[in-house]
């Protein structure tokens, strides 16, 4: 079904294509100005303006369709005046499909330890001169005007999802007063038929006021076409995690997509997916590959290990991407990981296919209305010998899902999870 | 020459046979088996170097989509890291291929024991052993296990080991009779016939260091009849050079003794120079090249390693007749930020000097919008420039692959996304921009080096595609050529001065420590869920 209002006043053409009958989960069709991208989806990070390694030509091969770029780092270099002599971002990377940038908020907030928050905007010290430098809501926006990207963030006022008091509240509150800023900005920018912002829901851990931010922002609905569930993946146990996602994507309204910010684990995202979430993005897979860590069905494979130097099987048999498809031998791959950036190269690949895959899976199990057994087998191959996280089953029994059906004598990991050995040598 | 019909065939034909002077010619290779399609090479032409087994910043899709990438050299001493080598271990028809990833179609595999480019001081070798460099700290390689290498992992083309010093030059009349000797018995290690085994394509450094007579002493015996037990260690054969497909030259060590004899020191740059440049000795080595040749036949290829520019090249193929050079240099120019601009035969004489390349961390690329180089373009060109040759590269002329993967419910008829017939013509797409690999480069991106290496590739090889067509269709105009490319372009390569200076400030800014800050990021991540967004 696709609202009246995205037909007639977003360039954004969102249509919810079928629902699980059990869980939250849906497959979507979002229609941007430079494709089709369809819903549930990962998003590759491309930071800088590349996808560490890899060309553009390469992630439309890898069936890519939507990629992001951080404004912060993109304003400091190549900087808004070169940016706008290419003709926007796209164009600067050779990149034809959607691109979403994120505000720069957050990165302001992470990188920046002078970064103080006033009513106007982040205030930091710029990194090239030191001086001073003012980040308003309408500033942010027309910088994501200059860079073109297809899905824009709203400035908001990040604080880490471990922060407690009253400060939670006050960056809830300034979010939402940000958020009126930006979609003003937006609305007198004439750039409302290429790009389509986005509302960021804080609020921190407390239930409360996420339910007040979600209220704020679901009155504003006039004026963006999607929302982000923000402030969380920052260090939070993940029993909390879930509930929040679950009780902002319950409310959410349903003729909108949602994404959550800074997800990439598999488990993760297949949580997320079932409590009814559209989109994600983490620079996890392509960041692990480059310490030489494949993410497979049966969960990570660290390639420097020495078990792999003899080992001439690929990394997944069944896997479609360049490098599977190639047989390339993790003994190939052990002796050139981080040795050679052809290695990180070609687990970079790998993750990013892997990534869809966890997606399309997801995508094509809803359409046929057996995403609970998709969620059921994938989390027995990925965690079968390492144990069930224990948050994620009592995510899926929220919404109509036991893990554990048929499997009394399941391995179950109390708090967090399973720890893969993502960086051990 | 060719070899027995049961094996693959390597041959080399000389159109324009000329004992020391610019000569095209062809090299053929043939597998047997039903894709026999043969391999041909044109010559003068290029090996692609790798390190650990790869061309440098190229993933497998990638060197694929690189035409110039045909010949590929595998220095095998950082696979003797383990006990037997890895590769070794490989099943299948053509291991280091499979291994590797390279397409027996397509590629060209030789193996040697060293990276022909690696100057350092080694410790001695022995009369049973090369002493080679792995990770793990230095090996020793021995003729008969570099021949039990080669058998089980089926190169193409095979370099012989030779007894080249790396200990401290200069090199006394005694040690340069030993690496003679030595050299020449470990020739005859490698092309001994062995039953059941396909004989070997092997090439043969030639071995002598900087005297005349020594290098022409090794040579006479190549050719010189054996008798005795030498004769019958090689049997059938009657001299070693019957069984020898080529003969190679590497300059390091040639310019290190080179470098004694003008009493500098021979590894004056420093440790951490990953480049050092040490002069080229041009005029000195060509009498030594040819004092090797001059008792062998003019029919056989010969190869020189780790040449440092388009100039020194013409040079070996004016004065010498060089078939085949190493890439090294061009790709070693990506690592560092240079894209290669230059052409063969010069089309445009005009007064301005100009660079080989251009250093893309100047910021005078800021806001530089035109493809890598002036003298090609990419197929979608804006301004009508149609008499300017294309440069095909990943880099001048991407386009949209013609098949993609796709993932669940993402195929056309779901997403409504119009199909690319897969059989089209390329749908080809605008350049990448200088003033795009410049904001990589500043920002430590690697995938500036994987556009840049695929450029450098294609402008060399068409350099040398224009060698070639200088000495097939106006040899009378080829010194003419040679000095309109000396003229137009600078030779004493001040441009990769400057962007190693620039690419070690944003190593300094950017990348020291940088592995080890993305590590601990990593390590965060293995306690908890704490991923930075901040890529």
């Amino acid at each position: 079904m696709v609202s009246a209002l995205s037909r007639s006043r977003v360039p954004m053409q969102f249509e919810v294509i079928a629902k699980c009958h059990t869980t939250k989960a849906r497959v979507s069709r979002m229609s941007l100005v430079h494709g089709v991208t369809m819903l549930p989806t990962f998003m590759p990070v491309a930071t800088q303006a590349a996808i560490k390694g890899l060309t553009a030509q390469q992630m439309e091969a890898l069936g890519v369709t939507l990629i992001l770029n951080n404004t912060y780092h993109l304003n400091l270099r190549p900087g808004l005046n070169v940016l706008n002599a290419a003709g926007g971002a796209h164009k600067f990377q050779g990149w034809d499909g959607n691109l979403l940038t994120d505000s720069g908020g957050f990165q302001l907030v992470s990188l920046s330890k002078f970064t103080t928050i006033t009513e106007e905007g982040a205030l930091f010290s710029s990194p090239f001169t030191g001086e001073p430098t003012m980040l308003t809501p309408e500033e942010s926006i027309s910088i994501q005007h200059t860079i073109g990207a297809d899905i824009i963030m709203q400035l908001d006022d990040v604080v880490s999802s471990l922060t407690t008091g009253s400060r939670v509240e006050e960056a809830m509150e300034r979010s939402v007063r940000w958020l009126d800023r930006c979609i003003l900005q937006h609305e007198k920018s004439g750039k409302k038929g290429a790009q389509n912002l986005f509302a960021i829901v804080q609020g921190g851990l407390d239930p409360l006021l996420r339910d007040r931010c979600l209220d704020a922002m679901i009155e504003r609905r006039d004026g963006v076409a999607g929302y982000a569930i923000g402030g969380l993946s920052g260090g939070e146990e993940k029993d909390v995690f879930w509930r929040i996602i679950k009780q902002c994507a319950d409310k959410l309204p349903e003729e909108r997509p949602r994404y959550s910010m800074g997800i990439g684990f598999a488990e993760d995202l297949l949580v997320c997916v079932a409590l009814g979430v559209d989109m994600a993005d983490c620079v996890f897979p392509t960041r692990t590959a480059r310490f030489g860590v494949a993410l497979t069905h049966n969960g990570p494979i660290n390639l420097k290990l020495n078990k792999h130097a003899k080992d001439f099987r690929t990394i997944d048999e069944n896997c479609p991407c360049p490098t599977c498809k190639d047989r390339t031998s993790r003994a190939m791959l052990h002796h050139i990981v981080t040795h050679e950036t052809a290695a990180a190269h070609a687990i970079t690949l790998h993750n990013i296919v892997f990534q869809a895959q966890v997606m399309g899976r997801a995508r094509e199990a809803i359409i046929a209305g057996k995403f609970p057994d998709y969620l059921r087998s994938f989390f027995a191959q990925y965690f079968g010998d390492a144990g069930y996280p224990e948050w994620c089953i009592n995510a899926l029994r929220s919404v109509g899902v036991d893990l554990l059906e048929g499997k009394p004598n399941a391995k179950v990991i109390l708090g967090n999870g399973a720890k893969w050995e993502y960086a051990t040598n | 020459m060719s070899q027995s019909s049961a094996a693959a065939t390597f041959s080399f034909s000389l159109q324009t046979p000329s004992r020391y002077g610019p000569r095209i010619g062809n090299i053929l290779y043939r597998r047997t088996g039903p894709s026999s399609e043969p391999i041909q090479i044109a010559t003068p032409g290029i090996l692609t170097a790798t390190s650990r087994g790869v061309v440098p910043h190229l993933s497998r899709d990638n060197h694929r989509a690189t035409n110039a990438i045909r010949w590929v050299n595998v220095p095998f001493e950082t696979f003797l890291e383990h006990n037997p080598p890895v590769p070794t271990l490989q099943p299948g028809l053509n291991p280091l291929h499979t291994f590797l990833g390279f397409v027996p179609g397509k590629h060209i595999l030789s193996m040697s024991g060293r990276d022909p480019y690696d100057g350092r001081e080694m410790p001695p070798n022995g009369v049973q052993h090369i002493s080679v460099n792995s990770l793990r700290g230095v090996r020793k390689l021995s003729p008969s296990d570099w021949r039990s290498y080669v058998l089980s992992c089926k190169p193409d083309i095979v370099f012989a080991l030779s007894d080249i010093p790396f200990t401290n030059p200069p090199y006394s009349q005694k040690r340069l009779t030993k690496s003679i000797d030595r050299s020449a018995t470990w020739l005859s290690a490698i092309l001994r016939p062995a039953e059941g085994e396909r004989p070997l394509n092997v090439l043969v450094h030639m071995a002598g260091g900087t005297s005349a007579p020594a290098r022409k002493a090794f040579s006479d015996s190549l050719v010189e009849k054996l008798y005795g037990p030498e004769a019958d260690a090689v049997a059938p054969l009657t001299t070693l050079d019957e069984a020898v497909a080529g003969y190679s030259f590497d300059l390091v060590p040639l310019r290190q003794s080179l470098e004694v004899s003008e009493k500098r020191d021979p590894r004056n740059a420093s440790p951490t120079d990953l480049n050092p440049v040490i002069p080229t000795h041009t005029e000195q080595i060509i009498p030594l090249v040819k004092a090797s040749l001059t008792p062998l036949p003019e029919t056989k290829p010969r190869l020189i390693n780790s040449t440092e520019s388009p100039h020194e090249i013409l040079h070996y193929i004016s004065s010498v007749g060089i078939d085949l050079f190493d890439a090294h240099w061009a790709q070693r120019a990506a690592d560092i930020g240079v894209a290669l601009d230059f052409e063969f035969p010069v089309r445009s004489a005009s007064d301005e000097r100009r660079d080989i390349g251009h250093n893309l961390y100047d910021e005078q690329f800021t806001y530089d919008f035109k493809p890598f180089a002036d003298a090609f373009r990419g197929v979608i060109s804006e301004e009508d420039s149609s008499s300017v040759p294309i440069c095909h590269c990943l880099a001048c002329s991407p386009f949209h692959p013609p098949s993609r993967i796709y993932h669940g419910f993402d195929t056309p008829e779901h997403s409504g996304t119009p199909i690319r017939d897969p059989e089209s013509a390329p749908h080809y797409k605008p350049h990448h921009t200088r003033a795009y690999i410049h904001h990589l480069l500043h920002t430590h991106e690697m995938s500036a080096h994987t556009f840049l290496v695929m450029h450098n590739l294609e402008v060399l090889d068409a350099f040398f595609a224009g060698i070639r067509s200088v000495i097939a269709e106006r040899p009378e105009a080829w010194t003419e050529e040679v000095e309109k490319f000396l003229q137009k372009y600078d030779g004493s390569l001040k441009v990769f001065e400057a962007a190693k200076a620039s690419w070690k400030a944003v190593e300094l800014a950017r990348g020291k420590g940088r592995l080890a800050r993305e590590k601990e990021k990593q390590d965060e991540a293995t306690l908890g869920t704490v991923i930075e967004t901040d890529d």
